[in-house]
């Protein structure tokens, strides 16, 4: 297993998360731990045009790229951290304590970073 | 459905009106209408519905039963006049089918009936009447500039073809007005009689005589709409303005005590095409307004289609900083704060705000 699904599986194991996925920008999933539940393809679709759309509208109002976007609906939290080339998605569902997951989310998006930079 | 199940129907049904006169309650006028929609007797179920909301106005179930049997009386409607188009043709049955189509928000049925009412009558202005009306609604309430400019060419249109068509040049006259085209505006007003104003039109009338023209290139003005997410001039009638009022007031309030808050930079509170600005925000076309607009359409989006329900609230950080945004349907309050902001607590005024002006608006009944 490679260090990235071996980050992922281990963030797969924080409570509240259901999936998890790393996916350019563009929408090509690196690797993903999603459940069942979750489409590969349409969370990476889903994911990187959230993740474009963002960044598109911060640079037009002088704001540059965002490093983390946090979306609460009605039914489930999303997660998105900035990695460089690529965005770490995490889904969680509706009562996921996000104070609870942040050191793991964080030190998971800063790993894949430097996986990032390295491969 | 056989002969049995029908009697069966049938018997249930006359309990049901013996129950909602003994005891009547949401739920007997909701089964009661159940029972008419499942004989396809949509009028009945819709007449179930309006009796029982009469006694209960504020009734979800009921309400959504009206909705359901008007659609079901409407089609039926529909049904019929196509097929009496289809035998004998007339302006009046195209107009009749137009009104129902534009009265049930069915654009795309209403945009072909119309292109197939004016091949058959090339010389009628009531396609274009419709058809502009129908492509106006949808900018105003997204103005894109696209669904304006369709409009302009409609209402032209249809002016072109009766020079005396008063409903289309006041409606052109009023989104000239209202995209800045001040000028344009009063020369179409202006070829307008003004004997048997209504209060709406003296009202325009009025506000376009006052306004400053900001051009007189309809299509750059429509698409600067667009790109700023504001229209220049407010919605002209004054039941719209005087019913915003009270409520703004409220937010205003609200949103000036959190453009207070520590950390916070830049705040705002937007309802479809209007935006309340505090803070470090010279005006509406700020493009912070421009930036959570998108976002918060692009979080609706990415929620519906996950299936995760309707986006609520969105925190984004850079190195801009921290961007809040709170949101319901249309109604939207986003702050720009510094890192070090109370991101929890600023995210809980927002959501009052949201929340109050929904109140407000009488949506959240």
């Amino acid at each position: 297993m490679n260090p990235i699904q071996e980050t992922l599986e281990d963030l797969r194991h924080v409570s509240g998360v259901k999936g998890c996925m790393v996916v350019t920008h563009d929408g090509l999933v690196v690797a993903d731990s999603l459940g069942p539940r979750y489409r590969q393809d349409i969370v990476a679709g889903l994911s990187s045009y959230l993740a474009m759309t963002t960044n598109r509208a911060l640079a037009e109002g002088g704001l540059g790229k965002f490093d983390s976007f946090v979306l609460h609906a009605a039914h489930g939290k999303s997660v998105f951290h900035d990695i460089g080339e690529a965005v770490l998605v995490v889904l969680m569902d509706q009562f996921a304590d996000l104070e609870q997951g942040r050191h793991e989310l964080q030190s998971a998006a800063q790993r894949l970073r430097r996986s990032a930079r390295l491969g | 459905m056989n002969l049995i199940q029908r009697l069966k129907i049938w018997k249930e049904l006359r309990r049901l009106e013996a129950r909602v006169r003994e005891e009547p309650s949401p739920s007997t006028f909701v089964d009661l209408g159940q029972v008419f929609l499942n004989l396809d007797m949509q009028e009945r179920a819709l007449q179930a519905a309006e009796d029982g909301l009469l006694l209960f106005p504020d009734s979800a179930e009921l309400k959504k039963l009206r909705t359901v049997a008007r659609r079901g009386v409407d089609r039926a409607r529909t049904d019929e006049l196509r097929a009496r188009i289809e035998k004998n043709p007339s302006n009046r049955l195209y107009g009749e089918l137009v009104a129902i189509l534009a009265e049930s928000g069915d654009a795309g049925s209403l945009h072909a009936t119309c292109e197939e009412w004016s091949v058959r009558f090339p010389h009628d202005a009531g396609p274009f009447l419709w058809l502009g009306q129908s492509c106006l609604q949808s900018f105003y309430r997204s103005l894109a500039s696209r669904d304006g400019i369709e409009a302009v060419a409609a209402l032209e249109r249809a002016i072109g073809l009766e020079p005396k068509q008063v409903r289309a040049r006041v409606l052109l006259a009023e989104l000239f007005y209202r995209v800045g085209a001040t000028q344009r505006a009063r020369t179409l007003l202006d070829a307008v009689p003004s004997e048997g104003d209504d209060s709406e039109l003296q009202n325009l009338r009025r506000q376009v005589a006052a306004a400053r023209s900001l051009g007189s290139d309809v299509e750059e003005l429509l698409r600067s709409a667009e790109e700023n997410g504001l229209l220049p001039n407010a919605p002209p009638t004054a039941a719209v303005a005087s019913r915003g009022d009270d409520g703004i007031a409220a937010i205003r309030d609200s949103l000036a005590a959190i453009a207070e808050m520590e950390g916070v930079e830049k705040a705002a509170y937007i309802r479809g095409t209007r935006a309340l600005v505090k803070g470090d925000i010279k005006d509406g076309k700020d493009p912070f307004l421009r930036t959570v607009r998108v976002v918060a359409k692009a979080g609706h989006r990415y929620s519906r289609r996950l299936d995760v329900g309707s986006f609520k609230r969105g925190v984004i950080q850079g190195p801009f900083g921290v961007l809040c945004i709170c949101c319901y349907g249309e109604v939207l309050a986003a702050v720009q704060c510094t890192t070090d902001a109370p991101t929890d607590r600023i995210l809980a005024e927002l959501q009052e705000v949201v929340a109050s002006s929904l109140y407000a608006m009488g949506v959240s009944q």
